[in-house]
């Protein structure tokens, strides 16, 4: 079955482990829509937040070529329902001079903020799922947005949690 | 603890002395001359100077392959590392314990495009298995440790350590830490007890059953598993290219390789079989065929050390995932006795009607040479190729007898592999005697190396198939392109000079009555000795599947249907 997928990999950063990771993806022709890495709770890891499409086939390949990099630690599938999952989305608009109030309304309901205005434009900011940006992008649609920037989802799991390798009281010191 | 401090240099060779390795293959260069520098105060660790690094790399394979150790090659920045690059794919391709030392321009200079630069890492990381650029000497010890471990763990492979020429020299007291421990990096040990025992379940409500045996079970040392599993469930036991030698091939359950252009009998029984088992194999498309029609009537179980190979390429519907080392002895325990006459009968039946042949019609045949080395030998040398319809025949006709003695690019399907792979074997077993078989197409990659084996002399036989063809290519040609023959067919130097330049040994040989003299000049000459197998210019490897096409649709040797198929070979009835 066609779908996609939200895969959080926890790597140990290493000179070209970004590199392995899209490597891999592209290697073995698994189409990534969006990555996101970043700094973890423990200095020297990272939690990359990778969204994959592709069948359960593909899934399973996918996690498990993952699992057998090296500097990966860790591939979680994050259950949609069991799962918080976050993007964050700046939009430009100009032209907004006669019609700042409607935009304002609109943000209002997408619980977004303005984080730069200037005589005729506005840089606004939307989080939320990846839908609901969709959604909030579309409604902008009679408006005049110049640029759209979106940091890709990172995601989070909610239940039925497995004991993080970091966690381990003794993992900081061994791994330092 | 308190060390002396010792150079990146000094660290590497230590590392190499630890791990005891006696040989290693190499090319000099600017930026590693620290290291070749070092290299001359470690007498127990023989340098091999290579003509050209690809063969450093495929000698290290061959080195690797022959004896389940990790082989070293080393070279320097830029084109050296670049030419590092076949022989580290050819050895990923076939999980194969490799490690690769490179040198990299001085750390300051890393992205400058300095002199013989470039990003050897970024090249190496698809064909690795994993790879590192140490830019601090403190880390070297470390990571010198584990690239050693994770080589020769789980699912070998090899793995490239890049350094840089201020690396080499700096100083560092780290030490060498005394475990490896890689968070994430487990080695599959033993599948749990239900999976060993569904298997056999399933194995014992079977009718016609049957094993694949790849080159999982080399690597992990378990052949005489295979050879009890055989025996106690009478199961017959079919090899992929590279599992060649995981069961004795005289043995009365040993079907021979199936696929492509493997035993017609093997490739049948699979297509009937209601049970196939697959032991440390990865169902490559050579074997299978198209997917869709292999194994149609069966089941597939799956033992393999990798689970990522599960599902990847067939349909499975059990998989015993782990270290076959513990999964095969107890799956040997689990399985009942049985006796399958029924299913024998069939084989063997289908084993008379279509045995490999080599048709006796006057013409001297590349099988000619391939069963005459079988006879020479005793089917006892370690046997490597390049690739091609010589290595088909190879695989056919040389009767395998233990792991270790097949060394053939199976995966990345390398020419030019096969003589410097059989001189890293020689190296690693110079008591055994060991054979390159070549096509002339192959040769002419890598036989600048005669002056390696002639400088060493290294007492390696090569048996050159010379039919002035890129024969496969041809064959392709003859039955897919209307036998255009575009590019295929190729010129040869005059061998006898070329092996007299080079010092080396050298018979040529037109029939089979002269062939016996031939094997057994090259085989009691001391030093580098090269067969010139003058053969056949047109000769089809059969039977054959076309790419892509399913494994019911076997093309056989149309000399099956002549009277001259007096000469047969293979497993007997």
């Amino acid at each position: 079955m066609k779908s996609q997928h939200t895969i959080q990999a926890l790597v140990q950063n290493e000179a070209g482990t970004l590199n392995r990771l899209v490597s891999l993806f592209r290697r073995r022709g698994f189409n990534l829509a969006s990555l996101n890495a970043g700094d973890c709770e423990v200095e020297g890891f990272s939690r990359v937040t990778l969204v994959v499409n592709g069948d359960d086939e593909v899934l399973q390949q996918c996690v498990g070529q993952l699992q057998k990099l090296i500097d990966v630690v860790s591939v979680d599938d994050l259950p949609f329902t069991a799962s918080v999952m976050r993007e964050l989305a700046l939009i430009h608009l100009t032209g907004v001079a006669n019609n700042r109030r409607e935009i304002l309304d609109l943000l209002a309901v997408a619980d977004g903020k303005i984080v730069h205005f200037g005589l005729d434009s506005l840089t606004v900011e939307v989080s939320g799922d990846a839908k609901s940006i969709d959604r909030f992008i579309a409604m902008l649609g009679p408006y005049h947005v110049t640029e759209v920037v979106r940091t890709g989802v990172v995601g989070l799991r909610t239940e039925n949690r497995i004991p993080s390798e970091l966690a381990s009281p003794t993992f900081a010191a061994t791994s330092a | 603890m308190n060390m002396e401090k010792r150079t990146g240099s000094q660290v590497v060779m230590e590392a190499l002395a630890r791990h005891g390795v006696d040989t290693i293959f190499g090319y000099p260069g600017g930026v590693i001359l620290p290291l070749y520098d070092e290299m001359l105060k470690w007498p127990q660790i023989d340098h091999i100077l290579v003509r050209h690094e690809q063969c450093a790399a495929h000698m290290a394979d061959g080195y690797a392959r022959a004896t389940g150790k990790v082989g070293v090659c080393l070279g320097t920045s830029g084109p050296g590392a670049t030419n590092l690059v076949t022989g580290i794919a050819t050895a990923i391709m076939d999980s194969v314990p490799m490690l690769v030392l490179t040198g990299q321009v001085n750390s300051w200079a890393i992205g400058k495009d300095a002199f013989q630069e470039v990003d050897i890492q970024g090249i190496t990381i698809p064909i690795t298995k994993h790879n590192y650029l140490v830019t601090n000497v403190d880390d070297l010890p470390y990571v010198m440790a584990e690239a050693f471990y994770l080589a020769n763990t789980g699912r070998k492979g090899p793995v490239h350590v890049d350094i840089p020429k201020d690396v080499f020299q700096a100083l560092t007291d780290a030490p060498f830490p005394e475990t490896v421990h890689r968070r994430g990096y487990t080695i599959p040990g033993a599948a749990p007890l239900t999976d060993i025992e569904r298997a056999a379940e399933m194995l014992n409500q079977a009718e016609r059953p049957i094993a694949i045996a790849g080159a999982g079970v080399i690597w992990s040392e378990t052949a005489p598993f295979i050879r009890q599993l055989a025996e106690k469930a009478d199961l017959p036991i079919i090899n992929s290219l590279l599992g060649l030698g995981a069961i004795d091939r005289q043995d009365p359950r040993s079907l021979g390789m199936m696929g492509m252009h493997g035993e017609a009998a093997a490739t049948i029984a699979v297509q009937e079989a209601d049970l196939v088992i697959g032991i440390g194999n990865r169902f490559d498309d050579r074997l299978t065929g198209k997917t869709s029609g292999f194994a149609p009537k069966a089941e597939i179980i799956h033992f393999d050390i990798d689970p990522t190979e599960f599902g990847k390429c067939v349909r499975t519907m059990h998989v015993v995932p782990g270290d076959l080392t513990h999964n095969l002895p107890a799956f040997v325990e689990a399985v009942k006795p049985a006796k399958r006459k029924t299913w024998w009968g069939e084989i063997r039946q289908w084993q008379a009607e279509y045995p490999l042949v080599v048709p006796e019609d006057g013409r001297f045949l590349a099988r000619h040479v391939m069963k005459g080395l079988n006879e020479c030998t005793g089917g006892n040398a370690i046997v490597s190729t390049d690739v091609g319809q010589h290595q088909m025949w190879a695989a056919q006709f040389y009767q395998f007898k233990r792991p270790y003695q097949w060394l053939s690019s199976g995966g990345l399907g390398t020419m030019g592999f096969g003589f410097p792979a059989a001189m890293g074997a020689k190296f690693a077993c110079p008591d055994q005697e060991v054979w390159a078989i070549v096509g002339d197409g192959g040769f002419q990659m890598t036989l600048q190396e005669l002056q390696t084996a002639f400088e060493c002399k290294l007492d390696v036989n090569i048996a050159l198939i010379n039919n002035g063809y890129l024969g496969m290519i041809r064959q392709w040609q003859e039955l897919f392109y209307d036998d255009r023959q575009s590019h295929s067919s190729m010129g040869n130097p005059d061998y006898a000079k070329l092996a007299e330049a080079y010092g080396v040994h050298f018979v040529r040989c037109d029939n089979a009555a002269d062939l016996p003299a031939a094997v057994e000049a090259a085989r009691t000459t001391k030093g580098p000795s090269l067969v010139e197998f003058v053969v056949a210019m047109e000769e089809n490897v059969y039977p054959m599947v076309a790419a892509g096409a399913s494994n019911d649709n076997l093309i056989m040797d149309p000399a099956l249907a002549r009277s001259d198929a007096e000469s047969l070979m293979g497993a007997q009835p």
